[in-house]
């Protein structure tokens, strides 16, 4: 082609020097200025030629007309898709649960009244829970991951609207701008950074860890292990990736701040209430790892301390609410998912707990209130202790279903953050002796029942509470339960 | 006070010439572009959010546009990088700079 295009000019040249010596052409100005200007107009149109792709050229040039049409349309619909995939930034998945439980409970000792129930039931507790989860790839080294959830009683929304005209027109009528959030954080990981870190800021993923999800059936979900922590938290938390100093798979250390309690006006949200509480901040560490020579297994040391702890009884008319003392938490967790490459999973945690407190009490009714204390002094420690195998029955044809037993034991004085425990009654956090078995149906990689039974002993009262020392109780709670739980 | 005010001077500095630059790239675009791809003109209208950033520079790399647009390597380039900071996955994208 270029070869071409420069024939004319070559022609020209030559015919202007070729007359130019022994005879002399005459040419009209306009004639020779316009030879120019092809000239001129030849040679830009060399040079972009010279500047296009080799992929363009062999498009045009080589395609029949009906091929490269083809080829263009398939490039606008790869244009259409590629522009709606980047524009979607977050992936979304659902996971919704239906349960029925029956309860049994003797003997319960109400906070409020400071008498102890004979014996109390519920035939059939029904609820759902649902939850949209969000993830996002924002960068390389940038990941957001976030859950909302509604969780509640068949039939019971206990909304203003609710009042008159039960729960079916919940989600119906104008009733607040509310969602719950569950977890909303974001992974990033800084680059150039002489060691391994990764910064976590947000609402964490706090919640069901270590070993729950053996029970739930599904991957780790929190980064705590679930005797220490369970539930929703705030916070800032820097991981240091280890594996490259000790060779040790997946082992790093964390160093998690977080609040408990943040005391606020409640006219003014920005400010501190005017006499307001301290804050409750936790400062906590974990080494964590792939326990050596252990394929598919974990241990976490844990340590944590929480600064001011709040107890808050204003809605039971017990004023004010009263910075009461701090607490620690030690910790060590060890799991191993298949053991010894069999189908058992197993695993151990232990939780030590001791109170700190400042000297305030609190009374309501009969009770004088402090830290985990009744005269607003004493110092106690606590112990835990959580273990429980699972085996997967290897049979293809029932979808490879799953066995458990868990046991756990809480000394007297036992307390951690476990409020927001999946189970309603809080296991983890009973003082006394828990013992609990189920049975997992997958029916395929989206649906499984699950069915269990639990039987709680308690051996002091009004387990889950920081605050008071309520002395030795009777209570007994049986609970059997059946749910269903899709995720996609 | 007075440190107050420089760095609000120079943060207006900035903002000003990163608007003044956007206002440079958007009228190379509809210069270059707007000429034909307008409302009535020889060619469909388009603006920078009907693709995303990476699709418009694939576009582009793989010398998909139809005809010569007569336009040269530097301008080219600052057109590209105007389509791809107000196309569909930016942070500002921009649908209607050209009237549909």
């Amino acid at each position: 082609m270029k070869k071409i295009l420069f024939a004319p000019a070559l022609v020209l040249t030559f015919l202007g020097t070729a007359l130019a010596a022994p005879e002399m052409v005459t040419l009209p100005a306009s004639d020779y200025k316009a030879i120019l200007e092809q000239l001129k107009t030849l040679q830009t149109r060399v040079e972009t030629l010279e500047h296009q792709s080799p992929t363009t050229k062999a498009t045009s040039a080589a395609m029949p007309n009906k091929l490269a049409k083809d080829v263009e349309l398939i490039y606008d619909t790869l244009d259409e898709v590629e522009t709606k995939t980047l524009k979607d930034r977050i992936n979304l998945g659902a996971e919704l649960r239906t349960r029925v439980d029956n309860f049994k409970v003797k003997n319960h000792l109400y906070f409020s009244t400071g008498s102890t129930g004979t014996q109390e039931s519920n035939d059939n507790s029904w609820t759902n829970r649902f939850r949209l989860n969000l993830d996002a790839d924002i960068q390389k080294n940038l990941k957001f991951t976030g859950r909302l959830t509604a969780y509640k009683n068949f039939a019971d929304s206990d909304s203003p609207n609710a009042d008159v005209l039960g729960d079916s027109n919940n989600a119906h009528l104008p009733d607040g701008s509310n969602i719950k959030l569950d977890r909303a954080y974001v992974d990033w990981i800084p680059s150039n950074m002489p060691i391994p870190l990764a910064i976590t800021f947000g609402r964490h993923p706090s919640s069901e860890g270590p070993p729950f999800e053996i029970k739930e059936n599904r991957k780790r979900q929190s980064t705590y292990p679930a005797l220490l922590f369970d539930g929703e938290a705030d916070g800032v938390v820097a991981t240091i990736g280890l594996e490259r100093y000790t060779g040790w798979k997946d082992s790093g250390i964390r160093f998690a701040w977080g609040k408990s309690y943040q005391d606020d006006d409640d006219v003014n949200s920005y400010l501190d209430a005017p006499s307001g509480l301290d804050d409750s901040n936790v400062f906590a560490a974990f080494f964590e790892t792939q326990i050596p020579g252990i394929n598919d297994s974990l241990l976490v040391l844990s340590a944590l301390r929480a600064n001011d702890l709040v107890a808050d009884f204003t809605s039971l008319g017990i004023t004010p609410a009263a910075n009461i003392g701090d607490i620690d938490l030690y910790g060590i967790h060890a799991q191993a998912n298949k053991v010894m490459g069999s189908n058992f999973a197993l695993f151990l945690s232990l939780g030590l707990d001791k109170t700190h407190p400042n000297g305030t009490t609190m009374s309501y009714g009969p009770y004088t209130m402090g830290l985990l204390n009744s005269d607003g002094t004493s110092s106690h420690s606590g112990w835990a202790v959580y273990t429980g195998l699972a085996y997967t029955i290897p049979s293809p044809r029932l979808n490879n279903p799953k066995i458990g037993f868990e046991y756990n034991h809480g000394s007297d004085y036992w307390f951690s953050f476990t409020s927001g425990s999946t189970e309603l009654y809080n296991k983890l956090a009973t003082r006394g002796d828990v013992y609990d078995i189920y049975y997992i149906q997958p029916f395929n990689d989206n649906l499984y029942a699950r069915f269990g039974y639990t039987y709680a002993d308690y051996d002091y009262a009004l387990s889950g509470y920081h605050i008071g020392d309520f002395g030795d109780s009777e209570e007994k709670l049986r609970n059997a339960y059946f749910l269903m739980d899709c995720r996609f | 006070m007075k440190k107050l005010l420089i760095q609000m001077t120079i943060g207006a500095f900035l903002c000003a010439s990163a608007a003044v630059a956007t206002a440079d790239s958007q009228g190379l675009f509809l210069d270059k572009c707007g000429s034909c791809h307008k409302r009535g003109g020889q060619a469909a209208v388009v603006n920078p959010a009907d693709k995303a950033g990476r699709v418009w520079e694939k576009y582009f790399a793989r010398g998909r546009h139809p005809v010569d647009m007569g336009i040269n390597e530097g301008d080219l380039g600052a057109v590209i990088q105007y389509l791809a900071d107000h196309a569909a996955d930016s942070d500002q994208p921009a649908s209607a700079v050209i009237p549909k």
